[in-house]
């Protein structure tokens, strides 16, 4: 009953009634989009730095990362990669050593990768990340993928073959000639520079390091919380040593950290800012009814009778601005998780703490970044309402009614 | 990071052992009263404008793998030397040319010669306890350091006197501090011992099997320890060589080092 009074209520002044809806829809559209876009700004960031090839957490040696020496390889790293897969997460196995690098007059040193190819291809983004040419065949046919400054300082284009010289495991000297496949696109300094990758069965050829692997990179595309992969990685590999990927990278992680931080400031600002307009319009509409107050008051009601008008009447609209609102909020953000915002007119090529940074800047809409507009807008809706309300209520029916 | 990289790089560590240590000091090292400068000078003089060649083995015993290479070394003046592996197998053939401060090292197995970059003189050269840098830097040493006598007197049974090499303040040099100990009466070399930076033992080099060769005295064993890992080592062991040949330019070319 008060509901549907409530609601005729609502539609007896329509201009009224129209604004203040298109105020609290707009408003809960905006904060929709912005929520969602910050959160795809946080997940993009992540998201870069592990899918392309950190992953979200690593299995090594125990104080592998300290020396990086190639003798200090995984004692049982197929194992470690079947129990992965028996509980479906994606890894990749890599082996590491540095050695020289000599194309005509030019030589340079390099860290070199022993990959398997499908792998990287299935789990991980590098085989994608091209700037040149193609990354590793799946058959090791002598192939050699180099990072872009590598690949610059060398003088090197794809199909340009390169002397490689490498100290083996076993003290003598590895030498053969391998052809570039592909130049990758900027990744991160440190690879950019540094990196030449060769398929496994060639690295372990050319270093005499047959089985020797450094690295499992795991990466679950954010399906599971880290916590509980990086659970899943020491089931894996009990005797080795497990980091994720904020351990890996902690000046990315105290950047995401920093980030986290800001957009929660940001959408704090949003959300003050939206609901103080949508206040504003409440206020209004409300204050503009006290005569009316005052004149249901004179016929009989009570205080309490006319803060559950004004709070139904609040509820009925927030209701439905929200969800007009959220409507198109949700479109908003939807086309921006899926067409994205195109930023590389400000910055190309850009990195974050030496992670390449995609200048496709796209949304993330989760039920979160929906619900909590909607029901923070609905919120302010009513209790903006109230207090105008709560005034109408306490005053004398002769006095609201003289209200201006 | 990459200590270990296999810089097929200097002979020169060769050369520079013997002009900084009083490696073919002859008999004729009478005269007591040398200072610490004339004593590295008279070795210097009478190595460099001279040439030599010779063969060695040296064997490497690192914690996972012991190897021994023979070599085939030439040298001329101050600048050129060339080493040549002649086993094992594997490696035979491969080749190393410094002229200058520049390394080029030849590779049979792909035919090509390649040249050290600068990033790799502080590499290890052939996976020894010597590096790039032994040679290059070390080639200037006279005019990098300042000699001055240290201790003289007995030393475990042998006189001795020690000889403080200490960077000149502008030279670009990657020892803090050498320590040379050489015999009493013939100067001949019986340990040196490298610091770094912070003056920091990095390695020490002994001297051993002291014998005449072509006319010379001289220890014909070198053992290289590094500080921090005591149970690794890289021994020299000369097993001919010859002084004052006549060797052509042309020896130490980038046409001659693919032969």
């Amino acid at each position: 009953m008060i509901f549907r009074l409530a609601w005729r209520n609502l539609w007896r002044n329509t201009r009224r009634t129209l604004i203040t809806l298109a105020a609290v829809g707009l408003n809960t559209a905006v904060l929709i989009t912005s929520y969602a876009l910050m959160d795809g700004l946080w997940k993009q960031i992540v998201s870069n730095a592990t899918n392309l090839v950190t992953g979200e957490a690593q299995i090594h040696a125990p104080e592998y990362l300290v020396h990086r020496s190639i003798y200090n390889s995984l004692e049982n790293p197929k194992k470690i990669m079947t129990a992965l897969e028996n509980q479906g997460i994606g890894a990749a196995a890599r082996s590491y050593d540095y050695g020289l690098l000599a194309h005509e007059s030019k030589s340079a040193g390099a860290q070199f990768w022993g990959v398997d190819p499908n792998r990287e291809r299935e789990v991980f983004g590098l085989a994608d990340n091209m700037f040149q040419g193609r990354f590793l065949p799946e058959q090791p046919q002598h192939g050699i993928v180099l990072g872009k400054k590598l690949a610059r300082s060398l003088n090197v284009s794809v199909g340009s073959e390169i002397v490689v010289v490498v100290q083996a495991a076993d003290g003598s000297l590895g030498n053969d000639l391998y052809t570039v496949t592909g130049i990758l696109k900027t990744v991160g300094e440190s690879i950019d520079r540094n990196a030449a990758i060769l398929h496994q069965a060639d690295f372990q050829t050319l270093f005499v390091s047959e089985g020797r692997i450094h690295e499992i990179a795991l990466n679950a595309r954010g399906r599971l919380p880290l916590e509980d992969l990086a659970q899943a990685a020491v089931r894996a590999g009990p005797e080795a040593e497990v980091k994720t990927w904020r351990q890996l990278m902690p000046a990315l992680s105290d950047i995401v950290n920093l980030l986290d931080v800001t957009i929660w400031i940001f959408l704090l600002i949003f959300f003050l800012a939206a609901g103080l307009g949508v206040m504003n319009t409440m206020l209004m509409a409300t204050f503009e009814r006290i005569r009316e107050f005052g004149i249901i008051k004179a016929l009989g009601a009570g205080p309490w009778r006319i803060l559950g008008d004004v709070a139904v009447e609040a509820l009925w609209l927030g209701l439905v601005a929200s969800a007009l609102g959220a409507l198109l909020g949700l479109a908003g953000a939807y086309y921006l998780q899926e067409i994205g915002l195109d930023t590389s007119a400000f910055a190309a090529d850009y990195t974050v703490a030496g992670v390449a940074f995609d200048p496709l800047w796209r949304a993330d809409l989760t039920l979160k970044a929906a619900g909590v507009p909607v029901i923070v807008m609905w919120l302010v809706c009513v209790l903006a309402s109230l207090y105008p309300a709560f005034m109408a209520a306490r005053l004398d029916p002769v006095r609201a009614i003289q209200h201006v | 990071m990459n200590r270990r990289v296999a810089a097929i790089a200097g002979a020169g560590w060769i050369i520079c052992l013997a002009v900084v240590l009083g490696f073919s000091l002859p008999s004729s090292a009478q005269d007591q009263a040398l200072s610490a400068q004339e004593i590295l000078d008279k070795v210097d003089d009478l190595y460099r404008g001279e040439s030599s060649h010779g063969k060695m083995s040296m064997t490497i015993v690192t914690a996972h793998w012991t190897r021994t290479l023979r070599l085939e070394f030439w040298n001329k003046g101050k600048d050129k030397s060339l080493i040549r592996i002649l086993a094992p197998e594997k490696e035979a053939g491969t080749a190393t040319l410094r002229v200058g401060n520049e390394i080029w090292n030849y590779l049979p197995k792909v035919n090509r010669v390649i040249k050290l970059p600068s990033s790799m003189m502080s590499a290890s050269w052939m996976g020894s306890h010597f590096t790039n840098n032994d040679l290059v830097k070390e080639s200037r040493f006279t005019e990098d350091y300042t000699f001055e006598k240290g201790f003289e007197g007995a030393r475990e049974g042998v006189q001795v006197i020690e000889i403080d090499c200490r960077p000149k303040p502008e030279a670009a040099v990657v020892w803090g501090r050498v320590a040379v100990a050489v015999r009493q009466g013939d100067y001949l070399p019986l340990e040196s011992k490298y610091y770094d930076e912070d003056l920091n033992l990095a390695r020490t080099m002994t001297f051993s099997r002291i014998q005449e060769m072509t006319g010379r005295t001289m220890p014909t064993v070198m053992t290289v320890v590094p500080a921090d890992k005591p149970e690794e080592k890289t021994v020299v062991d000369y097993e001919e060589i010859a002084f004052d040949l006549d060797l052509s330019d042309e020896v130490f070319s980038l046409r001659q080092l693919k032969k």
